[in-house]
Formats: C-alpha cells, structure tokens, sequence
C-alpha cells in the first residue's frame, strides 16, 4: 500500500540523530563519572607502564616504548568503550530497562535504532581516543603531528566493535555470557593486534591469525598516523575495517530485529 | 454513527507451533475506547504490538490491517507517528529528570528545540505533573511515573492512543484520574485502545470490549449489553465449603430453579436471573456464609475464561 501523501515522520538522518542524543543526554547527564575516567585510565596505565616496564624496555619498533604503547592505547579505549556501550549497554537496554520498547514505540525504525547506537559508541570511541590523546600530549610522551587525527581512527574503531558487538549481543540471552566476549576475544586482542608488541614477532605460524583481528588493522591506520610513513597496504586495513563492519553491522541488526520485532 | 479508523481482518500470529492470534477480527471507531481483555497469555499484548509494527501478523491473504489508512506491514513510520504507546512496563529514562525525559522523545518527532516547553508544560499540568518538572524519575511514586509515561505517549498529540495495562498496580485515586484523563481525550478526539485486567476499568471506560482468551476472539460488544445478554444478573456467592443446613443438596435445592452452578475450590457460586430464587435457596444456607449480588464483568470473565488456571499465566 504505497501511498502519495506527506511523510509526516522525521527523515532518516533525524530519526537517527534522536537515538544519538537520547544516548548522549544519558551519557553527559553524570559528567564526572562518565567524563573523568576516560583520561584517568590512560594516566594510570601509562603511569603504571612508565614507572616499571619502561626501565628495561626503551624501545620498541624503533620508538621510545611508551610512545609505541601509547599510540595503542588511543585504540584499545576506543574499543573497550564501543564493546561495551553495544553489549552491556545495548543487553541492559533491551531486556532490563525496557529502553527500546519506548525508542521502538516512537517514530524510527529497528535499522535507525540500531544505526543510531553503533554511531553513538563511535562517537564515544572519538571521546576516549580524545581523551588518551590529550594525556599522552600533555606528559609530552607522542610528538604533537599526525597523531592529532587519531580520534576519527578512534571513531572508527568504535563503528567497527560497536557493530560486532551488536552482533555478539543477539546470540546473548544471560548476560553473563558476555564474559567469553571480553575474556576470550577482546583480551586477547589487547595483546596480539600490535598493541603492546609489533606482529612481525610473532611466530609465523600464529601471524595469520593476528590478521583476523579486526583491532590489528585499526592500529596499523593509528601507527601509520603516528610514524608518518604511508604505504600502500594501508588500504588493504582500511578496506578490511568497512568490509568486516558491513558484514558484521548487517548480520547484527539482523538477527537482533528477529528479537526484538516478532 | 462515527466512522472506524481501525479495521483488523482475520488476523493469525504463531510463534513456532504456539499459536498468539488465531483469527481475529475488529473495528473501532473514531474516538472511541475499545478494550481488550482476556487472561494473561491470552495474547493482548501481542495484538497491541501488532498494531504499530512491534509484531507481525502472519501472513495470509485474508488478513489485513488498516490503521487511519495504513498498514503497519508498509507504513510502520506513519503510524507510529499518528499513535502514541504506553507500554506495560515502565521504562523512564531513571537517569535524567521528568522534563529532560520527556524532551528527549521530542526529538523523535521532531518537535523544535524552542517550542518543546510550550507543547510539554500544558501537557505536565494535564496529567497533574506540573510541579515535578525537575523531580528525578526515581523520587516519584508508581502512579506519577505511569502519569508521566501517558505524558511522553501524548507529546505528538496523537490521533490514536495504545496502552497496555495502564492502570496495573496503582492505587484507585491514581487510576480514577487517569481514567478521567483518558475520558477527557476521548472527548477531545483521540481513539484509544486499551488492555485491561480490571473489569471495572474496562466497565467505566470502554464503549466496546473484546473478552479473548488463548489467542481467540469469545465476546466482543458495549460492557453494559454484554452483562445484560451474556450472563444471568445475579448470583449467590458462598463463603465457605460447609454453607448448607439441612438434608437437601445444593442440586435437590437448584433443581427446576433455572440455576447455574459453578465451583471452585470447594466453593459454590449460584446465578440465576431470579433474585427470589436465589432468595429461596439461601434459606437453607448458614446465615453469614454466603452473599446474593448483581453479577458484574469479572462474573461474565470467569464464565467465559474459567476459574482455573491455565498453563500460560
């Protein structure tokens, strides 16, 4: 039943648009307990990571090893806050608080829902990747060029695990499943996607599997920034990170419209 | 007459091999309350969702749904636009404060940043909510919050209005003022739709009810003529399983009377259109063991879904 009359419902970017801010009002209601930890955690990691480590690993991969750490960090908070927002936050959301119910009564669609949040967590992933910049700038520990862009780097990353994490979420039905996700998954790719070591020494039998971890390709973008040295393959990450999103973000909307409208 | 703004066609629903919505069919007219009742599990929610594009219907060729013109199958966006929901459980944002709740829902309808506190602050001194503008949802009690959800399904002033369960768990102040509320509306224009567990909400302001139960439509018609032509207008309630006095059983004593007999847990209820009959009866009963009423919409509910219990509630 097509019709000719007037959309009276909003466009789709403000149907969109709405879901982001119902989130950033909730989010920037509690400033300090939202806002502050973002830039205590990389204070006290690089504080931590600075005073011990640092001593008796000075470089790595040809930089000072905070700075090679530090340029990780701006992603791995990235991460850690889009994985979060769209798991937890997402599962808390629909089952718990009934949120979607009243968002899904209003005039949007499951897609703008669900578009809107993985924006939402990329949105957080720039703040937190603003947030790292901003310590790591201000002890002095990465030299002020480039790097400057790694927010929108944050931003994307943020899309990216937001997506899969959308994706984790509609085959969760008790929340306490979600620890196979941050135990199994997500710390191990702290440690094996270049963060806290470069890939090349791994063992070549285990480096393949470096690749698949979509964080890999994020912090190749991040030390490319930060080197300022650009190659070629570089597209290569670039175009694994849309691609891997897409799948991801497509099959997650998905199978969590199959929850969520029956 | 007014004209009817919804019309559903012989509607199924399954989810596997359960079946929610087996074959329903209904119209409300403009500005009018329409009700649905029915058991818990009896599929009322269901059919609510279906209405703004929650839950689909199955499909079948038989089947539709108009909603003002639309069919939530295609034009999900506009009729959620034209209804306002309020769903079943509370789900204020606890976060924020009640005008900050309700400014974010504005967005969604693209309500302009500058007009919201003009539309919002009448609607907050309707609901009787003008003074808790910047009270935290959890300072406030179980009826404001209900209050404030009806405030938040009404910002776009609505057309038509979905609630499920609106009144569930409130004390009778707060649900004979949302029933006045809700009687002002519909003078105002709006259709509301309703689902209900109490037979005196429904009796009070419904024009049309709906009784359904396992996912089947049983009675549907105006509360008052339903009573009339749907059960008898009395009945003898005993308090107690060892009411008789005397050697006659009940059945010696009904037997001939036009009397209904219904039991549960070793408890009698006795209707009849007769009060004089029942009168009678209750001679051979203890005294204060027992009551005579007019039987009321709960009575016709009973009779209609049973006394007992089924597996899904």
């Amino acid at each position: 039943m097509k019709n000719n009359k007037i959309n009276l419902y909003p466009p789709f970017l403000n149907r969109i648009y709405s879901v982001w801010y119902r989130h950033y009002k909730v989010y920037t209601k509690n400033i300090i307990s939202n806002g502050l930890p973002p830039f205590l955690e990389p204070l006290i990691f690089l504080a931590g990571m600075g005073l011990g480590l640092n001593t008796y690993i000075t470089n790595m991969d040809g930089v000072p090893y905070l700075e090679f750490l530090a340029a990780g960090l701006l992603l791995t908070s990235a991460m850690f806050t889009a994985a979060f927002e769209c798991s937890y936050g997402t599962f808390i959301r629909m089952e718990f608080d009934k949120v979607y119910d009243a968002m899904l009564a209003a005039p949007i669609t499951l897609k703008d829902l669900l578009v809107g949040e993985i924006l939402w967590a990329g949105t957080k992933g720039f703040f937190f990747s603003l947030a790292v910049l901003f310590v790591i700038s201000t002890f002095g520990i990465v030299p002020l060029n480039l790097i400057l862009l790694a927010p929108f780097v944050g931003f994307i990353t943020g899309v990216m695990f937001a997506a899969l994490s959308l994706l984790i979420t509609s085959f969760v039905s008790d929340i306490n499943q979600f620890n196979f996700y941050f135990t199994g998954f997500l710390s191990p790719m702290f440690f094996f996607s270049g963060v806290v070591f470069p890939l090349e020494k791994l063992p070549s039998a285990i480096r393949p599997f470096a690749e698949i971890f979509p964080l890999t390709h994020s912090i190749r973008l991040v030390r490319a920034l930060c080197s300022a040295r650009f190659q070629w393959h570089l597209f290569l990450d670039l175009g694994f990170i849309i691609v891997f999103t897409a799948i991801v973000g497509y099959f997650g909307i998905k199978r969590l419209g199959k929850r969520l409208i029956s | 007459m007014e004209k009817n703004v919804i019309q559903i066609k012989n509607v199924f629903k399954n989810y596997g091999d359960f079946t929610a919505i087996n074959d329903i069919s209904f119209n409300v007219e403009e500005s009018s309350c329409y009700g649905f009742l029915g058991p818990n599990g009896a599929g009322k929610t269901t059919l609510m969702n279906m209405i703004y594009g929650r839950a689909r219907r199955a499909p079948g060729k038989e089947s539709s749904v108009d909603i003002f013109g639309y069919d939530p199958a295609y034009n999900e966006l506009e009729i959620k636009y034209l209804a306002g929901v309020v769903p079943q459980e509370n789900n204020l944002d606890e976060e924020l404060n009640v005008i900050e709740n309700l400014k974010i829902y504005s967005k969604f309808y693209d309500i302009p940043a500058g007009e919201t506190a003009k539309i919002l602050e009448p609607l907050l001194d309707f609901m009787e909510l003008g003074d808790k503008k910047n009270v935290r949802i959890r300072e406030l009690s179980g009826g404001m919050k209900r209050r404030l959800i009806i405030t938040r399904a009404l910002i776009h002033k609505p057309r038509l209005l979905i609630l499920d369960e609106p009144t569930t768990g409130l004390d009778p102040q707060v649900r004979h003022t949302i029933w006045e509320k809700l009687r002002q509306l519909k003078n105002e224009g709006t259709t509301i739709l309703l689902t209900t567990h109490y037979m005196e909400e429904a009796f009070h302001i419904c024009d049309k009810i709906l009784i359904m139960d396992k996912g089947k439509k049983i009675l549907e018609g105006e509360p008052k003529q339903l009573l009339d032509t749907q059960i008898e207008s009395y009945l003898l309630e005993m308090t107690d399983k060892n009411c008789l006095q005397g050697t006659d059983s009940i059945s010696n004593l009904i037997d001939g009377k036009n009397i209904r007999k219904d039991e549960a847990g070793g408890i009698m209820f006795l209707y009849s259109d007769s009060f004089e009959n029942l009168k009678k009866i209750s001679e051979n009963l203890k005294p204060g063991c027992f009551y005579i009423r007019q039987t009321n919409l709960e009575d016709l509910f009973l009779k209609i879904t049973g006394r007992h219990l089924n597996e899904k509630q």
